[in-house]
């Protein structure tokens, strides 16, 4: 048998051992970077998962530090454990030093809100003139949450536009890419009619019930096109335009029933010439630079926004879907923290230059009502004419739905509407309905 | 000296227990506490469910897919990647010239990243894909890879029984090589011939491997994730959903991580049951063979 004094020998050892591996942890508590008025402030900025991004707010904090010596702001990548969400989710919980960060959408903004854990910004100083000096009124108005606060300072507004082989449409006697519903499955007849193993769209992500973020660019960008930018969801409430809603779903339908839909593993199918149409964001044009340069906006491809049902009326710009993300301060900062994060930021969104820097680095159109008309731009669009197609379309682009449940909800959406369209199980008609009901059960 | 001795030993231990106490059986206590709450972890609302949390779980169909699959992928992998292990065990048993080298070439799989392999099998398999192009010539039709249930689960099965294969040969062969020779002469000399051998000598005799392997196989199909995370996402139609993707989703996609522990703790007790199901089946299996365990 062991002896008392043996059992205390091995619990001293073991409490010692321990205590050394908790000393090597570098986290602090939310008051460690806190201090009084006068004194050095600490923040800890997250920025987006990746080399550029970092770059960038590592680059504005030291400007910021340079003329600004009572402020320290350290600047790290969120850790993506897995996800940047869960990232984030998992510092709060630890209670790691994070005062504010970049890279929240309002689908995860409206989970920080609802646990009360981001800070109202435009309850900040200056809030209303940096708005009104970026122009940003209309475009906030959608970021405006339930309580009627604005908790995301909007960064940058990815529009969606759809991208068309013009190459391909002129050997089928087009001169101008298909406008609506009804052109574009003509369209996609011709086209096969004359390649058979070509498609008007390869869409795999409709069947994949793990990419919830793909019904954004999917059918939340149709929608918005088709219904003029109806709200889906309004404080809990499906409020969608059921029309445009059923036309969409009927449309996806009609592609697939006709085989010009394809759900099969593609590679590159849009950039090979498998088929005629695709979505995009602004991130692709990047990667058509370096890896088809043969491929020219303009030439080959054009951008244009998405398609609409038949009778929308000719001559209107349709709306798109918006790929946008935004800065939020966490309260679990101490108010000097806070208050310091919302002076950082206020400092690197006042200067126009800092979003031409943006521009260069990420290649993502800022977020600003300006971005096409204030001369600090007009260099950047001349030499990048395909961005400049995107951020002609950021005024007309609607941001995600604002619901803390934003995944079980568009992971709803592609189980009830997208597989059963596709499996031909159910009509439009009743994937819209089976939506509905089942977004009205979750939010209830 | 005798206390002197347990001391030692307690010491000597002592870094293993602190770290199954901080890596097991904290998180272990954490998770069970976790699964009676329904709490996203940073929200000041925190509820109390008690087992509310296992009654949503096992009603789930999304649950009840994870449980059978496993057990679906578990009969076409285990005999699959047993067969072939088996068959590559011998092929380098047989060897006089380059075995070491064979035997890491079929090791490598094993090593290589499980996301990597599986984007390299996206690749093949796209319907533009030379590979499909072939595939498509000889069979005159278009395999529906990953959109058919049937075809998602042997293409994920596959890719997986490729990656183990060589790991479980290593175990087989190890087993091969401790078989003494002058028992396959004996045969030999009584007139058994190289399928008598197998059957009668080197099967009965590979059965700790066999029970090793079967035991790390049956363990493993209950916790895949990458390929279908990365190739079908579960489906189609849940046909390859799995335990730990229904977990990860649950837990970093929507946020819900008592009900995501809930399913842990349910997907470790079906693990404990399968494998303790099929160490039975086996030990039954080694009775046969004069293995009394």
């Amino acid at each position: 048998m062991l002896s008392k004094r043996s059992v205390a020998y091995v619990t001293a050892a073991v409490f010692a051992l321990t205590a050394l591996l908790g000393g090597c942890g570098g986290q602090s508590t939310p008051s460690e970077g806190g201090s009084g008025q006068g004194e050095e402030v600490s923040i800890v900025f997250w920025s987006a998962p990746n080399p550029t991004q970092e770059k960038l707010w590592t680059t504005m904090a030291e400007k910021y530090m340079a003329e600004h010596p009572e402020v320290k702001i350290e600047v790290a990548p969120i850790p993506e454990s897995p996800s940047s969400e869960a990232g984030i989710l998992t510092a709060l919980t630890s209670g790691t030093k994070l005062t504010a960060s970049e890279n929240v959408f309002v689908g995860f903004g409206a989970q920080l809100v609802d646990s009360d854990q981001v800070v109202p910004l435009d309850t900040m100083p200056g809030y209303d003139e940096l708005v009104k000096s970026r122009k940003m009124e209309e475009l906030v108005e959608g970021w405006k949450f339930g309580d009627g606060h604005q908790y995301i300072f909007p960064l940058y507004v990815n529009a969606m536009l759809f991208s068309w082989r013009m190459d391909l449409l002129k050997e089928l006697g087009y001169n101008e890419p298909p406008r609506t519903y009804s052109e574009m499955i003509e369209a996609g007849e011709k086209l096969q009619a004359k390649y058979p193993d070509k498609y008007l769209w390869a869409r795999r992500e409709l069947i994949d019930p793990s990419k919830w973020w793909e019904r954004w660019f999917d059918f939340f960008a149709l929608y918005y096109a088709a219904s003029d930018g109806a709200p889906f969801l309004t404080n809990k409430e499906v409020t969608a335009d059921r029309d445009s809603a059923v036309g969409v779903a009927a449309f996806i339908k009609e592609m697939n029933d006709k085989g010009l839909l394809l759900t099969a593993e593609a590679t590159d199918p849009f950039e090979t010439g498998l088929t005629l149409w695709g979505v995009q964001g602004p991130w692709v044009l990047p990667t058509w630079a370096e890896r088809f340069p043969e491929l020219k906006v303009g030439d080959q491809i054009v951008l244009t926004p998405p398609p609409v049902p038949d009778n929308f009326p000719a001559g209107k710009t349709p709306k798109t879907f918006a790929d946008a993300k935004g800065v939020v301060i966490y309260k679990n900062a101490s108010p000097e923290e806070q208050q310091a994060a919302w002076e950082f930021i206020k400092w690197v969104f006042s200067n126009p230059e800092n979003d031409a820097t943006w521009m260069e680095m990420t290649g993502l159109p800022p977020a600003r009502g300006d971005l096409t008309s204030n001369a600090a731009f007009t260099s950047y669009f001349e030499a990048n004419p395909a961005l400049k197609a995107f951020a002609d379309a950021v005024p007309t682009a609607v941001p995600p739905v604002m619901s803390e449940k934003f995944t079980d909800l568009q992971t709803q959406m592609t189980e009830e509407m997208m597989i059963p369209l596709i499996n031909g199980t159910k009509t439009p008609e009743q994937a819209f309905e089976a939506v509905k009901a089942g977004w009205e059960a979750m939010l209830k | 000296m005798r206390k002197y001795y347990e001391i030692r030993g307690w010491l000597l231990t002592a870094p293993y227990l602190i770290f199954t106490l901080i890596f097991f059986l904290i998180p272990l206590v954490w998770a069970i506490w976790l699964s009676t709450m329904d709490w996203n972890l940073i929200s000041p609302r925190r509820m109390f469910v008690g087992f509310g949390n296992f009654v949503t779980a096992v009603q789930s169909s999304k649950v009840m897919a994870s449980f059978i699959n496993s057990f679906k992928f578990m009969l076409i992998f285990v005999p699959l990647s047993i067969i072939v292990a088996v068959a590559i065990a011998l092929l380098i048993n047989s060897l006089t010239v380059g075995a070491n080298l064979y035997t890491v070439a079929f090791f490598l799989p094993y090593l290589a990243s499980g996301v990597v392999t599986s984007l390299v099998t996206k690749g093949l398999i796209a319907i533009n894909s030379p590979v499909n192009r072939l595939v498509v010539r000889i069979l005159h039709f278009q395999p529906p890879w990953l959109s058919d249930p049937g075809w998602a689960t042997f293409v994920i099965v596959a890719l997986i029984a490729w990656k183990f294969s060589g790991y479980y040969a290593l175990i087989f062969l190890a087993g091969l090589r401790g078989i003494p020779k002058e028992m396959y002469e004996a045969a030999a000399l009584d007139g058994a011939g190289p399928w008598t051998q197998f059957r009668r000598i080197t099967v009965p005799m590979l059965y700790p491997a066999f029970f090793t392997v079967v035991v790390l196989a049956v363990g493993l199909m209950f916790g895949i994730f990458t390929e279908p995370y990365m190739l079908t996402g579960g489906g189609p139609n849940l046909a390859t959903h799995t335990w730990q993707l229904e977990i990860y989703y649950q837990a970093f996609s929507s946020f819900k991580a008592g009900y995501a522990s809930a399913i842990s703790i349910l997907n470790a007790v079906a693990t404990f049951a399968g494998v303790a199901v099929v160490r039975w089946i086996m030990r039954y299996w080694g009775r046969a063979y004069g293995y009394e365990q």
